[in-house]
């Protein structure tokens, strides 16, 4: 893991959650890479597939992954102060009518580059999804182009794209 | 009162995802097979596939091959948007499906295709599935790949040769001067990754990392993603040999600090701060930038800020003399974290004169 170690590591994001109001799940997609980074810093860990499986090490199971989303969501539900801090990660996050909007990297992330990617997530969702009615029902009218959204914006951990209009452009790209 | 009614009327829209039952879907997946393709139902079809997946159900080897054997029937359809679905179902099902690699020369046919729309992530997905073997017979695509003149298609090659170091360090290492060029030529994301991916490549080679942060040092790098990568590779060749003269990288730390974009600038600081033998006269512009973000009505600002005083509170006290006063006023803030690391750092730099306030 050596050649990954955190600091200088391009896998920067975590895992990018959108919550409905009651805290379930919109859409997770977490990304394990960086988990494996930093909960276990043996040599074994080099070969840990990279897999779009979410949470890997640290969170393996769907009750753990869980337990965490819930703890994350009674931490932000009421206090809107877009930022919070616990349990060695760091998560900015966003919410609105019935959303919340989570990005989360390691502890030691510049916080403002995890704030460039949510900016960016929430702007190119709302520019697909009307920013009137950007709330859960539209949201998951659309739920395609959410997820080839957050597919051009991080692609397993390292930010791909902040751009949003590019990023809202080519994920409905209709035409062939 | 009437967001109550609001409420109502939406609890009673029914929710495409709620209560979806694998086997239901796994159903529904048969429509792959039937000729013509309905576009709009497989969407539907692949988006409830996906949702399944992220909501953490787990499908069993033979129906995860079974579903994927029919959806690469999808392939025939020329629609961009249900092929970008059929990319994103193959990488999540990379792993729990058999012979994923059969969709291999569909995906080689799309990355080399003319229409630029689906070529990066036709390479995302390509080389989430490729091996060892057949990563050889993919090495001269990637290579032409990383040069292209597209953003998303040389980041989408840039980033997938990060993911494959790991897998096939020796054949990406060949790639180097390909990284290279993609590195001063091209758009300023791809700029970022190809920056990244040939600081991995070198990151044994503690010379050749030097000599790499040093030429970059000079360019003036538009990407403020990369500016920041930089900065942490400056902080590693710094803190790889703390008693060499590094004048050049602490000049352009400084100089970042001057930077448009505020993720720089902080990173600058940050990465200031952090030096292990930081003097007080490298220290001081770091700490008034920081000072600066204590007053930023974004929360986001005002945390990152308060942290890293925090952190020099601990060893340079005296540094952080100047900001008591912006730190007094975030006592209250709305935000707990930022109320917290403030009231701590006072502890720590405060005398009975501050206690009284």
């Amino acid at each position: 893991c050596s050649l990954f170690n955190l600091e200088a590591s391009l896998y920067t994001i975590k895992g990018i959650l959108i919550l409905d109001n009651d805290g379930n799940r919109v859409l997770c997609n977490v990304c394990c890479r960086w988990l494996c980074l930093s909960v276990c810093c043996a040599p074994a860990c080099a070969h840990a597939p990279l897999c779009p499986q979410y949470y890997d090490d640290a969170l393996p199971t769907v009750k753990e992954q869980r337990a965490f989303e819930k703890k994350l969501f009674q931490k932000t539900a009421k206090a809107n102060a877009e930022i919070i801090m616990f349990d060695g990660i760091t998560c900015v996050y966003r919410s609105n009518i019935d959303l919340f909007f989570y990005v989360f990297g390691a502890a030691s992330e510049n916080e403002l580059l995890l704030a460039t990617v949510l900016g960016a997530y929430y702007e190119a969702i709302s520019l697909i999804v009307n920013r009137d009615t950007l709330e859960k029902a539209s949201l998951l009218e659309q739920m395609d182009t959410v997820l080839l959204i957050t597919d051009e914006l991080v692609d397993k951990g390292i930010v791909l794209n902040t751009d949003a209009e590019s990023l809202a452009r080519i994920a409905t790209t209709t035409k062939s | 009162m009437a967001h109550r009614d609001k409420k109502d009327e939406e609890d009673g829209l029914v929710n495409p995802f709620l209560g979806l039952e694998k086997s239901t879907v796994l159903q529904e997946a048969r429509a792959f097979n039937e000729m013509p393709i309905r576009v709009s139902k497989c969407l539907m079809i692949l988006t409830k596939l996906l949702f399944l997946i992220h909501q953490g159900d787990t499908l069993g080897t033979r129906e995860a091959t079974e579903t994927f054997f029919s959806m690469t029937k999808l392939f025939q359809c020329p629609d961009v948007r249900l092929r970008r679905m059929v990319y994103l179902t193959i990488k999540a099902m990379s792993t729990i499906s058999e012979d994923v690699i059969m969709v291999t020369s569909s995906l080689m046919k799309d990355m080399t295709a003319r229409d630029d729309t689906y070529r990066g992530a036709a390479i995302r997905a390509l080389c989430t599935i490729t091996d060892n073997t057949t990563l050889q017979s993919l090495e001269r695509f990637l290579k032409q790949a990383i040069v292209d003149r597209n953003p998303s298609v040389s980041s989408g090659a840039l980033v997938s040769s990060l993911h494959l170091l790991n897998k096939g360090h020796d054949v990406v290492k060949r790639w180097v001067n390909e990284v290279q060029q993609a590195a001063s030529n091209n758009s300023a994301m791809s700029q970022y990754h190809a920056l990244g991916l040939l600081y991995h490549i070198k990151a044994k080679d503690r010379l050749a990392v030097q000599k790499l942060v040093a030429t970059q040092i000079k360019k003036h790098l538009s990407s403020p993603f990369a500016t920041c990568q930089l900065i942490r590779y400056s902080l590693k060749v710094i803190e790889a040999d703390p008693d060499a003269n590094h004048d050049d990288l602490h000049d352009f730390l400084e100089s970042c600090l001057r930077n448009k974009s505020e993720m720089v600038v902080y990173e600058a600081a940050r990465a200031i701060v952090n030096l292990k033998n930081v003097t007080a006269r490298q220290l001081a512009p770091a700490v008034s930038v920081l000072q600066l973000f204590l007053s930023s009505p974004r929360p986001v600002l005002r945390f990152a800020a308060v942290r890293s005083l925090n952190k020099v509170s601990i060893s340079h006290p005296n540094a952080v003399k100047t900001c008591v006063l912006d730190m007094e006023n975030l006592i209250t803030d709305s935000n707990r974290s930022v109320a917290t690391l403030a009231i701590t750092t006072l502890l720590k730099i405060g005398n009975e004169a501050s206690v009284d306030r």
